[in-house]
């Protein structure tokens, strides 16, 4: 089976300085993959890159979806979200004064259509879409467990709600990959576990998950393949406890010589 | 459909349903002039201009500072249609919606891209050039004389067998311009509850999350600048047929800035806050119309007042009289800066 | 012909320099189109013709004086109407500007009515008029040369401003990223009224320049003329200075060329079509950086 995302020789440059070094690595269709390194390895460039946000300087990344095959690097970051690809952001990034249900009716946009004459018209195709919209917010708002709380603002809502919100919204767009950029940060244990089982539901749904994250926790106990980046570049993958107990990835978060003491 | 009944409405709904009636039987009540009546339609004008406007700054919080230059094209692109060709009013209409809107979609989309600030400084060059091309294509529009004699608004139903009505006196144009505002409200109210509005809101409030959710900004920013034109059109359409002559000086910065200030009086992104922005604003420019000659000043002083109701709105009442919670949110965000804790990160293994 | 316009603009390109870097000086460190700018313009030469007529002040004096008021009428605008919108969205301090351009333009109306106004009789000095050089068929007025003189020196003296002293350099700073400036002990809000200060100054020289060169001065001068310079601005690139004083001058060049070949009746239109193209074409001007939206703007 093809995979669903190829990461090809990925080069990004800011300047001077190389962000990404030759990253090349797969995604599986359905798998939930890890993906980390210490701070500033480029983690976020990576996932920035593939959003659309950043255009690579070098390498290729390829979109196998529905048997179509698409090469995303460098394409609009709407573009992104319409073949497929959805994302949450590390410092979360809501629709901080509208209210939570149309937080995830806004994630609708790209999969509906009318514009103007549909509005004003209001036709029996808009009525329709209009339903619809209505109706799938609501169940993603089911989905992630915030049921009932559609007219708050989300800004309003404690800290673990929003990160919700946020993945409710990406779902909403119906992504086939979604990448979730350190999700269980500032969580506390219980927060941290209900939200793995959330991310197995959605794997569930048979979306493929792409995680960074720091919580050692929650990568060993939901990611099935871990990649670590270091320095821009490609260090090591594998299941998470064999990364876990590669030298050279112990090196790299705890420096030279950790390895040995440990 | 259920029957509407009296009792079953909301008190918003009873309020909006009393100042309609309001307005209907306004010409009848006895302190009623056609001074009065003057000054009623340019209110309604002005709220169908600054409910166009609305769309940009308070939909998707852009600056626009032109808008008086699609004003200017609808009202003289009306003009001298009836003025040449004799076009009739109810031709004309959706032609300026059209024109209007396309002038739009050629301003907006090459400088959308840009940041606001240069946006909005693009809007003032065009509504500028607007006017230094109608004071001096004088083949075209006769320049600073003016273009005089524009036909009336009439009702021409000869084809049919019918009579012809022709607007005469302030009457008409009256409940013609309410006629105008009903539609204009009307299509705001369905746009605001739509998939387009919510793209809007979704801008306004933080393009970057709008972007990941797959709104194309470039594309949502020229359709909003182009509704927005095209009812500015419409409005400087009716103008045109209702004061019969039109002059250059008529849509100089002066304009867009006066609608500006009813949006910021009355609530950016309000559709009420607007409507009342516009009845506050004529009412205290015609007033200070009235005074400031007895004090010896030029009338051009009034926009002292509009000045200062700027700065003192943004300083102590950013969202308006009116305020719409998202927009007074976003215009304090900065100040109180949000609080979101991270606690430190977990351990790293 | 050619000549006589080139040496016109030349001249008014200068001026628009002047009043262009403290456009670009402001929105350096504040990011803020400061839309009033053009009316500290137009009060510095009103406040050259108040001291001249009432308190009876040589030109020369006046014109000091009146810079002075100019720089203090900039931080006051700062302080009264920008400072407090510091945290606020973009959108909100850009109408505040507008709010400000239109209220100080109509405050003027007030106090010093809408006719134009001359300076009063004898009080330009009367070597103005006269002569300095004739080339080519043009006659150089030495009006021309105190322009350029005082044109050349104010760029010069601002450059050495901003490169060499303490204030420059935190200037610098502050707009290079502010945070990291307060933390290195920076006074922020001090440095930007350093800078409103010193854009007030000189926008008021230019608008005593021009009310002398045209000998005329009335409350909407600042208007076009911001707009203008404003442009000049745009077209050096927003944020650098050198950019701003050659956009001035190239800006000042091409609309007297301009008037002189195309048509004067767009005279006011070539500036603003310049600048819709620059924007459009080339955002970041000749020297400018892009703009990047900010996390700030609404």
């Amino acid at each position: 089976m093809t995979p669903i995302l190829e990461i090809k020789k990925l080069f990004k440059s800011f300047g001077g300085l190389e962000a990404l070094k030759d990253i090349t690595f797969d995604i599986k269709r359905g798998e939930i993959i890890g993906l980390i390194g210490p701070n500033g390895a480029g983690k976020t460039t990576l996932f920035n890159c593939v959003a659309g946000i950043e255009k690579p300087t070098g390498g290729q990344i390829i979109l196998t979806n529905g048997g179509r095959t698409t090469s995303i690097g460098g394409k609009k970051p709407e573009a992104v979200t319409g073949l497929g690809i959805a994302r949450t952001f590390q410092n979360i990034r809501l629709f901080d004064n509208l209210t939570v249900i149309d937080n995830v009716k806004i994630g609708r946009h790209c999969r509906t259509r009318s514009i103007f004459f549909g509005a004003v018209v209001r036709n029996r195709f808009q009525r329709a879409e209009e339903k619809g919209i209505t109706e799938s917010a609501h169940q993603f708002l089911d989905f992630v467990g915030l049921k009932d709380r559609g007219e708050e603002i989300a800004s309003s809502m404690p800290y673990g709600d929003q990160r919700r919100l946020e993945i409710a919204r990406a779902l909403a767009t119906e992504p086939h990959l979604l990448m979730l950029d350190e999700p269980a940060a500032g969580m506390n244990p219980q927060e941290s576990r209900d939200l793995m089982a959330l991310i197995r539901r959605i794997r569930d749904k048979d979306i493929t998950i792409l995680l960074i994250e720091h919580d050692m926790k929650v990568v060993m106990g939901v990611c099935e393949r871990v990649v670590v980046i270091n320095h821009g570049e490609w260090l090591t993958e594998g299941e998470p406890q064999e990364v876990q107990n590669n030298p050279k990835v112990i090196e790299a978060y705890l420096g030279t010589g950790a390895a040995n003491a440990a | 459909m259920g029957k509407l009944r009296l009792q079953d409405l909301t008190r918003g709904g009873k309020i909006r349903i009393g100042l309609l009636a309001l307005a209907l039987i306004l010409p009848f009540l006895p302190f009623v002039t056609d001074y009065v009546l003057h000054i009623a339609i340019l209110v309604l004008l002005y709220m169908i201009l600054s409910l166009g406007l609305n769309i940009v700054p308070g939909f998707n919080g852009l600056l626009d500072l032109g808008y008086v230059g699609f004003y200017g094209i609808g009202a003289y692109t009306s003009g001298l249609l009836t003025y040449h060709f004799g076009l009739s009013f109810w031709v004309i209409i959706p032609l300026a919606f059209i024109n209007g809107a396309i002038w739009g979609i050629l301003l907006g989309a090459p400088t959308l891209r840009l940041t606001g600030d240069y946006f909005a400084i693009v809007t003032f060059g065009f509504s500028e050039l607007v006017v230094l091309l109608l004071t001096n294509e004088i083949w075209l529009t006769r320049g600073p004389l003016g273009l005089p004699g524009i036909d009336v608004v009439s009702i021409d139903l000869t084809l049919f067998g019918g009579p012809k009505w022709e607007f005469i006196g302030e009457l008409p144009y009256y409940y013609l311009a309410i006629v105008m505002v009903l539609v204009t409200v009307f299509v705001m109210y369905r746009i605001q509850d739509s998939r387009l509005g919510r793209a809007w809101f979704a801008i306004r409030d933080d393009e970057v999350a709008a972007v990941s959710c797959g709104i194309n900004l470039l594309a949502y920013k020229v359709i909003a600048f182009a509704i927005s034109a095209a009812f500015g059109a419409v409005g400087g359409s009716f103008f045109a047929r209702w004061v019969t002559f039109l002059s250059p000086d008529m849509f100089k910065f002066w304009e867009s800035f006066l609608i500006l200030c009813m949006i910021v009086l009355g609530g950016m992104g309000n559709i009420w806050g607007v409507m009342i922005g516009a009845v506050v604003l004529v009412s205290l420019s015609e007033v200070l119309r009235e005074i400031l000659p007895v004090l010896g000043l030029p009338v051009q002083v009034r926009f002292l007042a509009f000045g200062l109701i700027m700065v003192l709105m943004m300083r102590f009442r950013p969202a308006g009289i009116m305020p719409i919670p998202a927009v007074a949110a976003k215009m304090r965000a900065g100040r109180v800066k949000r609080k979101k804790v991270k606690p430190a990160v977990g351990i790293k293994k | 012909m050619l000549l006589q316009q080139l040496v016109n603009g030349l001249t008014i390109g200068g001026i628009y320099a002047m009043i262009a870097v403290g456009y670009t000086m402001i929105y350096g460190v504040i990011q803020l189109i400061n839309f009033a700018h053009g009316e500290i313009y137009m009060l510095g030469a009103f406040f050259a013709i108040t001291f001249i007529s009432f308190l009876g002040l040589p030109f020369y004096v006046a014109f000091l004086v009146a810079m002075a008021c100019c720089a203090v009428c900039g931080v006051l605008l700062d302080i009264v109407a920008y400072r407090p919108l510091r945290q606020s969205p973009r959108l909100a301090a850009l109408i505040t500007a507008i709010g400000m351009s239109i209220f100080l333009q109509n405050l003027a109306m007030i106090i010093w009515g809408s006719r134009p106004k001359p300076f009063p009789h004898g009080s330009l000095p009367a070597y103005f008029e006269k002569t300095a050089v004739t080339f080519g068929g043009v006659n150089l007025s030495w009006f021309h040369v105190f322009i350029f003189t005082l044109t050349i020196v104010m760029m010069v003296g601002l450059n050495l401003i901003i490169k060499k002293t303490r204030w420059g350099k935190a200037m610098r700073a502050v707009a290079q990223n502010q945070t990291m400036a307060a933390l290195t002990g920076i006074n922020v809000n001090r440095v930007i009224s350093y800078t409103f200060a010193l854009a007030g100054a000189l926008g008021g020289a230019a608008g005593i320049m021009v009310g002398a060169f045209y000998n005329s001065i009335y409350p909407t001068m600042g208007y076009v003329a911001g707009v203008k310079a404003f442009a000049a601005a745009v077209l050096g690139g927003i944020g650098s200075v050198p950019g701003a004083m050659l956009g001035g001058v190239i800006l000042g060049v091409a609309e007297a060329l301009g008037a002189g070949y195309l048509s004067s009746l767009y005279r006011d239109g070539i500036s603003y079509a310049v600048m819709i193209i620059v924007i459009v074409l080339i955002p970041a001007g000749l020297f400018g950086k892009v703009l990047k939206e900010t996390k700030k703007s609404m």
